[in-house]
């Protein structure tokens, strides 16, 4: 098999957390360092190992990007949204509120995704009701009111 | 023996409780819905639910969870028979014959055939958890502090192995996980160790967010790169779901087969019911008496299939239970769900926590009669449900994933750690690293730690006591074992998938391309 590329970035990123790990893990108590390092050493010698099968993989039988396959179908666009969708809504719920956030983010990726609005109205409403008598009946959790609409109360 | 017999029957009578009847219900209703929508798998709903088995007693939330994790398995072969296209992996041998059978108009009896296939792989394998899984336990009382530091080792051999492209990138995965256990404060001195500065990280990371994020966000992000395609539209069948007591007496024969060789998968640690499933399906093909049926749809094939991957829901569940070894992603995340109960896997689950786990083994055959009735009155809508559009299923899975984070501790920071791993996750899975790995590295990551520096602290620091006792060193040749396994079953899953394929002129990529998280 050929070496891919993208794997460069994974050894990069593992010797990384490493070095990071490796830093904060001396600043330790002695007896606190026994572990992290055992692990750190671990996870240092297997990106290692890896490290040099890949290389025997270049060499033996050359190098591919890798980024075709991994990313293969990928749709940019629409991962983009969907994936800053997710983070706003997060934010969203800090400030409005759970139910607020979640109608606002259902109805905006589902609109961008776009569902018909019988189908969106749906889900969102299924939803909604799932999460109030599971969550909020069954389960007694209160779910985050917003800091917004605390302050307006 | 006599005691055994007592707490298994008080087993059944604390698992008949509406409130428990109830849960079976819910939960395999839910587990067949999530196993029949392709894109969602059994890990992935297991760890969707997980937060509301939180409030329940442990009994019962792990009742539910075993309920979807049955569900969700026999659930996948609706959409593998009705639009040829596996809800989980598990169900990949059954479109085979499944997809044939709705073809020639069958679609009833294939239904049936899966459901009542299922049932009995299901009960059956409950004999070897009744059996084997107390015996395993009483292993573990010669367990001291070494050894349950290789045993977490040992378990993080099996599951770095697992489904993975690479068996160095699954190793890796594990001790990503073993280090990131190590955040927070140390659990033996109490100082303060990595936390990124923040006083929320002391207790460590939130497992219960790892794993949502790990196995449910990450899959919405495997969702959202890909195109929204419209799916096949199920197949109305209009005949009966019933199969002629020659027709029983037929497919006999090939559950026991299957049931047999289902339950040996689910007890090794490595394999799963992916891997079942086409041994289930070949072992039926073998010993069929109407070998020329098979590809033009055989209920052989369907039940072989189906039997075997039901098979390994019990079996998998001995290792969990007994050593805290999950062979699979779902059996993982179960064992995720039993240590937020504060249950530890072992003798004392057999000993102080016996009436517990002898109610959640009878709720677990109980589970398998709720699947066949459900299985069966349900079959037409959940077909028209496994028709979901991806589009719908991304933003309703991200809720659920928030909202079940958030349920944790009522702390909006909870969904900030589930959507980062989320994101770990989903890249982790885009370059072939092992989201279950890590998982089961934050749950054996304490024991392992807690294992080491008890044993260097009884022998003042002389790493020599690691390996002083026979037990460490089986345990040290089954981590060699664990580490070279994905080798042999690798071999074997390729080798089963291609014989089952061999002649029926399917795409075996196609069939089996849904993520195996």
């Amino acid at each position: 098999m050929k070496m891919k590329k993208t794997d460069i970035g994974v050894v990069a990123f593992m010797y990384l957390v490493c070095a990071y790990f490796y830093v904060q893990t001396v600043k330790f108590q002695a007896d606190s360092q026994t572990y992290p390092m055992f692990t750190i050493t671990l996870l240092f010698g297997l990106t290692t190992l890896y490290l040099l099968q890949m290389l025997v993989a270049a060499k033996k039988h050359g190098v591919e990007s890798g980024v075709d396959t991994i990313f293969k179908d990928f749709q940019p666009l629409q991962f983009l949204v969907c994936l800053l969708g997710a983070i706003a809504y997060v934010v969203l719920m800090h400030y409005f509120g759970f139910y607020i956030a979640t109608v606002i983010f259902m109805a905006a990726v589902l609109l961008y995704l776009r569902v018909p609005i019988l189908h969106s109205v749906i889900a969102v409403a299924a939803i909604l009701a799932l999460v109030y008598f599971a969550f909020g009946k069954f389960l007694g959790v209160k779910l985050p009111v917003g800091v917004v609409i605390k302050m307006l109360r | 023996m006599l005691e055994t017999l007592s707490q298994m029957g008080a087993g059944f009578i604390n698992a008949l409780t509406p409130i428990n009847l109830l849960m079976m219900a819910g939960g395999v209703a839910m587990g067949i819905i999530i196993g029949c929508m392709p894109g969602l798998s059994a890990a992935m709903g297991v760890a969707l639910m997980l937060p509301l088995t939180f409030t329940m007693k442990a009994e019962t939330g792990l009742i539910v969870l075993g309920a979807i994790y049955c569900g969700a398995i026999f659930g996948g072969s609706i959409s593998a028979i009705l639009i040829h296209t596996p809800g989980t992996p598990a169900s990949a041998a059954t479109a085979i014959e499944g997809y044939q059978m709705t073809l020639r108009g069958q679609a009833g009896k294939a239904l049936f055939t899966a459901c009542y296939s299922s049932f009995w792989g299901g009960l059956l394998s409950c004999i070897s958890l009744y059996f084997f899984a107390p015996l395993l336990a009483q292993l573990t009382l010669k367990f001291r502090s070494a050894e349950y530091f290789w045993l977490s080792i040992f378990g993080l051999t099996i599951i770095a192995g697992v489904s993975g492209k690479s068996i160095v990138k699954g190793l890796i995965s594990g001790a990503l996980g073993l280090l990131l256990s190590t955040i927070g404060l140390d659990p033996v001195t109490g100082a303060k160790r990595v936390m990124f500065g923040q006083a929320y990280f002391a207790e460590g990371i939130n497992t219960t967010c790892a794993l949502i994020g790990l196995f449910s966000m990450s899959q919405v992000f495997i969702l959202a790169e890909k195109k929204i395609v419209k799916r096949a539209r199920a197949t109305k069948f209009t005949d009966k779901m019933s199969l002629t007591r020659e027709e029983r007496r037929t497919i006999r024969p090939t559950i026991v087969r299957s049931w047999l060789l289902g339950n040996i998968i689910g007890i090794l640690p490595g394999a799963g019911a992916a891997i079942a499933c086409f041994l289930g399906y070949n072992t039926s093909k073998q010993f069929s008496k109407n070998k020329q049926l098979f590809g033009k749809g055989s209920i052989e094939g369907v039940a072989g299939s189906e039997a075997a991957n039901n098979a390994v829901t019990g079996g998998s569940l001995i290792p969990t239970l007994t050593l805290g070894i999950p062979g699979e992603s779902v059996t993982a995340v179960l064992m995720g769900g039993l240590v937020i109960q504060g249950l530890a896997p072992g003798p004392e689950l057999f000993g102080k926590y016996a009436p517990m786990t002898y109610t959640f083994f009878a709720g677990f055959v109980l589970v398998q009669f709720f699947m066949l009735g459900i299985g069966l009155l349900g079959c037409r809508g959940f077909a028209q449900i496994s028709r979901l559009s991806d589009a719908i299923l991304i933003p309703c899975v991200t809720v659920l994933c928030c909202v079940g984070s958030y349920a944790i501790h009522k702390n909006i920071l909870d969904i900030v750690v589930m959507m980062t791993f989320g994101v770990i996750g989903y890249l982790m899975r885009k370059f072939d690293l092992n989201t279950a790995a890590v998982v089961l590295a934050l749950i054996l990551g304490p024991i392992g730690e807690k294992g080491l520096r008890n044993a260097l602290k009884s022998s003042g620091g002389n790493p020599a006591i690691l390996f002083s006792s026979v037990v460490c060193w089986v345990l040290i040749a089954l981590c060699i074992v664990g580490i070279l396994s994905p080798l042999f079953m690798g071999k074997l899953e390729k080798k089963a998938t291609a014989d089952a394929v061999a002649d029926t002129g399917e795409d075996i990529d196609k069939l089996t391309e849904e993520d195996s998280v």
